[in-house]
């Protein structure tokens, strides 16, 4: 068993990289024909930068539309975001325990978003009459994923001497040391991530690269100023 | 409907993996900790409890005592921290007893390792008092 959630691993991993990778390549070479900022847009690239922290640091676009999806969703992000750099500690030593530790509450907060864009999706009607099977599918995802890992912390402990271990023989590809501790809440929850990672590259998730290449984010509202030429225009004209 | 029944496959698939991962009973690990150790728990005689328990519960153990003693009065509940200290405490090699919570030793090797903290020694002797 703990071989094979080494390779399971590996594999994901793989995945992970080579598909993000991938479609971070495709979506720098789809072209933007069109000059189309969402208005009212900066006009500097420098104003371009700073609009595009703020959407996605602090979601702007979403808090001036949408305030409850912007709650949940903000909740949810950032809660995912502290639980992220918590694993870190599972990868490396430089967590000192002064952050490990109050960084735990922040699964709450992941679960909470993520129960209330659950509830979003089948209780407003207009959301749910556009919502596909892949919109429930990655929230229930995630939400498992956020139950099971909470439950280490909260309710069964699980061996995390035994888990840091089994991921620094993992990293290392250290074979013989490969002891995943035995806990079925610790098993369920690294197949979860597993799942996550393997179609990430092909799932909704992939707006966290692709955020940073949509043309109504990325472009500054200076038409005037600067003549917009896609580049497969550009070849034609010469 | 083709897309349909892919995705009950699919499902499918998932539910069998999750249960055949929740069903599999697997042997205790025997991983050895590299980090901080001592003589009592490299031996075979038992803890108040089995190591496994040890490992994933100890801190609810020594809460346990707390509020039941401090609180509630109760006295001579199973687990003390200073026996724990008695038994797990390493000695240097004029026998003098190195405290719990320095670096590698029983304590912190591993809460340092996974950074957990370790607040029992602000108030609590890291060493054997008799």
């Amino acid at each position: 068993m703990s071989l094979a959630f080494a390779i399971l691993f590996y594999v994901a991993t793989l995945v992970l990289v080579v598909g993000v990778a991938l479609k971070i390549m495709q979506y720098s070479k789809t072209p933007a024909p069109l000059k189309i900022p969402t208005t009212p847009a900066p006009t500097t690239t420098s104003g371009v930068v700073m609009r595009m922290f703020r959407e996605v640091v602090f979601f702007e676009s979403l808090f001036k539309a949408t305030i409850w999806t912007w709650i949940f969703a903000w909740a949810f992000h950032m809660g995912l975001f502290a639980v992220l750099i918590r694993h870190g500690r599972y990868f490396h030593d430089l967590l000192p325990a002064a952050i490990v530790g109050p960084l735990k509450y922040a699964a709450f907060a992941m679960i909470i978003g993520l129960t209330g864009l659950l509830i979003r999706r089948f209780a407003v009607n207009r959301v749910r009459y556009i919502s596909a099977p892949s919109d429930y599918a990655m929230l229930i995802l995630l939400l498992l994923i956020g139950i099971s890992g909470a439950m280490m912390t909260f309710v069964d402990h699980v061996d995390v001497v035994g888990v840091k271990s089994y991921f620094h023989a993992w990293m290392t590809f250290d074979i013989e040391n490969l002891i995943l501790p035995s806990d079925m809440v610790l098993r369920i929850h690294l197949f979860l991530v597993a799942v996550l990672m393997l179609i990430f590259p092909i799932s909704k998730l992939l707006h966290a690269p692709g955020i940073f290449f949509s043309p109504t984010r990325n472009q500054a509202d200076n038409p005037r100023e600067v003549r917009h030429v896609a580049e497969w225009a550009e070849k034609l004209s010469k | 409907m083709k897309v349909r029944a892919f995705e009950h496959g699919l499902l499918l698939a998932l539910a069998v993996v999750l249960l055949s991962i929740a069903s599999v009973s697997s042997a205790e690990e025997k991983a050895g900790w590299k980090n901080g150790t001592s003589l009592a728990a490299t031996q075979e005689k038992s803890c108040v409890r089995d190591t496994a328990f040890m490992r994933r519960n100890h801190m609810e153990v020594i809460k346990h005592a707390r509020i039941d003693t401090v609180r509630k009065g109760v006295r001579g509940v199973d687990g003390s921290l200073s026996e724990c200290i008695v038994c797990h405490v390493n000695k240097d090699d004029k026998g003098v007893p190195i405290p719990v919570n320095q670096e590698g030793q029983f304590c912190a090797g591993c809460h340092q390792y996974v950074g957990v903290s370790l607040d029992c020694y602000q108030c609590h002797a890291t060493v054997p008092t008799h």
